[in-house]
């Protein structure tokens, strides 16, 4: 199946928001790094993934730091609690130096643009985030990473390791060309926060949203 | 009589570009709503172009025909024989309309819309607004407007409007694109008493059917054009006038850009953080920002950047040297600038001699130079410090700033010393109502002349290009 017919079923089916687990295999076959699902060893995080539920750790849908036996019986726990959802087990990442959040959406003024800027709970400081219409070429991936007060971050403060920003121009660069070219079908997409390890040491996509637009006869009756 | 086919019509549409060079330059214009009645905007409009000297054929049209400002008047547009290049709708809506549905039969390349009545009027204009987009679905003319205010063209003499704000202009490199009449009335006039010259401005009006975008691409591709002034609203297609911007911008010409009715992020609901964190207006610096627009604050500040730009001279670099007649309008200045990210830095030894021939023990030779009252008795004082500062190889760009002035060769002296650089020049001059000498010789050379070191400084931050906000 192509990215496009996944969307495509996927608005077909009355989807609005695509929760975390859904988002994240769409975006892994686009060359989105996402953390090792299912490991058998190591600290491992337990997500209830629930398109009504958009915002896991204001239910409780989200627990870290579990040995694989925990986080399978706390993704069962969960499955009791909220029908219809589907659990996600994961490696935790560790090794991160920097969170941050990059975003597409469509401007009403502009069309697909993209944002990049301090991720986690970061993202409360919205002046920080860069923004760039979509689709966004690597050079100007990188422009967006040394530009604003979130440029520090990334270069490491205070003697902390430098973050690596190629592997994150490239993702950033890659998601706003994804989203560009499917903007008919997608009005958002979110991955937040992106665990970006040191310098060569590559990253991940810890949380990743995607909104679907209505389909095209639901659009022209809201209009 | 037989429909043409849809097909005929859309092949028969003038290009913008076709549409935009009849429209600066016609042979004919008809004025539907030419009138002898003082008031009415048809007047305004018919008494404007022809006070203004333009040479081309003016066809008043006036339902009771007769001779209208000495001219001979059709009763009807189809009374016209040949091409018209522009018609200019100033009539009550109703008969804009049905004017407006005559051009589809007709030989017409433009037509300016200056009458009012559609969308912009709410539930009154809805009717009228369904029937202007029936009747420019395939319109074999473009159009502006409407709800406008007009165009303007000082090279062909040429005033398509009802305001007087747009006399006098001179020739020149700016183009203004507005959807507000009166804001590029305002911004006009003062262009024109800094002498700016002006290559064209267009009232953009309701944009239904030509918008800011399409008038920005047309003056990107105008090589008469370097500087575009645009206030606009609501960018209708901003995608395209983004790329537009980037195009112009990229070829070294300047976008300068306000903004009016700036709004926090919209309200309603959003799923993620990017939708709360891209708000419009947030979206808007960004993308400007991106393609290289600047964005003003307001239309002074955007007049202001424009005044600088328009004379043509890029600094090579943010070395800015302040020469004053007094020491509190040289610190205000230097604060300015330096808070605006310049640099201004002590003078070349070389150019400290050079000022101590002019400059009393009592004022300064560092930067700001202060020269003192000294200048009141020798009125080329202050050019010929202007000359020896723009000489010095760490100066990028210089401003002089002068109070009341008692003589004019106070002032032919600082012309002088702008013809003898290739460096940006710019001159704050507080007294020029209370002076004895007139700017005439500063403003035929277009020398960005401001009253105020504030002022100046939103000149000077469109000059160093920061394609950030100007304030």
């Amino acid at each position: 199946m192509t990215h496009r017919e996944t969307l495509e079923n996927w608005q077909r089916a009355g989807r609005k928001v695509v929760h975390e687990a859904d988002a994240k295999s769409l975006l892994q076959r686009i060359g989105v790094p996402v953390p090792r699902r299912d490991p058998a060893n190591g600290r491992c995080v337990a997500k209830m993934c629930h398109d009504d539920y958009p915002h896991k750790s204001d239910h409780g849908l989200v627990r870290l730091g579990l040995s694989p036996d925990e986080a399978k019986q706390a993704a069962a726990e969960m499955a009791e609690r909220f029908a219809g959802g589907t659990a996600l087990i994961e490696e935790m990442e560790e090794g991160a130096v920097a969170e941050w959040i990059i975003g597409c959406k469509r401007d009403d003024t502009f069309g697909p643009i993209v944002l990049a800027g301090p991720g986690g709970i970061l993202v409360e400081l919205t002046d920080a985030a860069e923004i760039r219409l979509a689709p966004a070429a690597p050079q100007t991936a990188q422009s967006m990473l040394r530009s604003g007060p979130g440029a520090r971050l990334l270069e490491g403060l205070r003697g902390a390791e430098p973050a690596d920003r190629d592997a994150l121009a490239d993702l950033i660069s890659r998601i706003s060309v994804f989203f560009a070219e499917n903007a008919d079908l997608i009005s958002e997409i979110e991955i937040n926060p992106v665990m970006v390890r040191a310098n060569g040491k590559g990253l991940t996509a810890a949380d990743a949203l995607i909104v679907l637009s209505p389909k095209a006869d639901e659009q022209e009756n809201s209009t | 009589m037989a429909e043409p086919s849809t097909n005929q019509m859309a092949a028969c549409r003038p290009t913008v570009a076709e549409a935009l060079d009849g429209l600066f330059d016609p042979r004919t214009i008809a004025v539907v709503g030419a009138s002898r009645t003082k008031g009415k905007l048809g007047q305004a409009v018919l008494a404007l172009l022809k006070s203004n000297g333009y040479g081309g054929k003016i066809i008043p049209v006036n339902p009771s025909g007769g001779e209208i400002e000495g001219l001979q008047a059709g009763r009807d547009l189809e009374e016209i024989d040949g091409p018209i290049d522009v018609v200019v709708l100033a009539t009550p809506v109703g008969a804009a309309l049905d004017a407006l549905e005559t051009c589809t039969r007709l030989n017409v390349k433009v037509v300016v819309g200056v009458t009012s009545g559609f969308s912009e009027a709410g539930d009154d204009g809805h009717e009228n607004e369904e029937r202007l987009r029936k009747i420019m679905q395939d319109a074999p003319f473009r159009l502006v407007g409407p709800n406008c205010e007009g165009v303007v063209r000082p090279a062909s003499d040429l005033q398509l409007t009802f305001s007087p704000m747009f006399n006098g202009l001179r020739p020149g490199p700016v183009a203004m694109i507005s959807q507000s009449g009166a804001l590029a009335g305002l911004m006009a006039l003062r262009l024109g008493e800094r002498g700016v010259g002006i290559n064209a401005i267009v009232s953009s009006g309701n944009e239904t059917d030509l918008t800011a975008a399409h008038l920005l691409d047309y003056f990107g591709n105008d090589p008469q054009t370097r500087v575009v002034l645009c206030y606009v609203e609501e960018l209708r297609d901003g995608r395209r006038f983004a790329e537009a911007a980037q195009r112009l911008t990229r070829a070294g010409k300047h976008v300068v850009a306000v903004k009016g009715g700036r709004s926090r992020a919209g309200s309603r609901a959003v799923q993620s953080h990017t939708g709360a964190m891209a708000g419009d207006d947030r979206v808007i610096s960004a993308v400007f920002r991106e393609t290289g627009v600047i964005r003003a604050r307001e239309s002074v500040a955007a007049v202001d950047a424009v005044t600088a730009l328009a004379a043509g001279r890029r600094p090579a670099g943010n070395r800015v040297c302040i020469i004053s007649v007094t020491g509190g309008l040289g610190v205000e200045m230097t604060d300015l600038a330096e808070s605006a990210g310049f640099e201004v830095p002590v003078l070349d030894e070389a150019t400290q001699t050079a000022l101590s021939r002019y400059v009393p023990f009592y004022g300064s030779v560092s930067n700001p130079v202060d020269l003192t009252g000294v200048v009141l008795a020798n009125p080329t004082y202050v050019g010929r410090c202007l000359e020896a500062v723009a000489a010095d190889p760490g100066v990028d760009i210089a401003i002089a700033i002068i109070t009341f002035v008692p003589d004019q060769q106070f002032i032919e002296a600082l012309a002088e010393a702008f013809d003898r650089t290739d460096k940006p020049i710019l001159i704050v001059w507080t007294g020029s109502a209370r002076s004895n000498a007139s700017g005439e010789a500063l403003r035929e050379r277009a020398v960005p002349v401001y009253d105020s070191p504030a002022r100046a400084a939103s000149g000077l931050a469109a000059l160093a290009a920061t394609t950030g906000e100007v304030t």
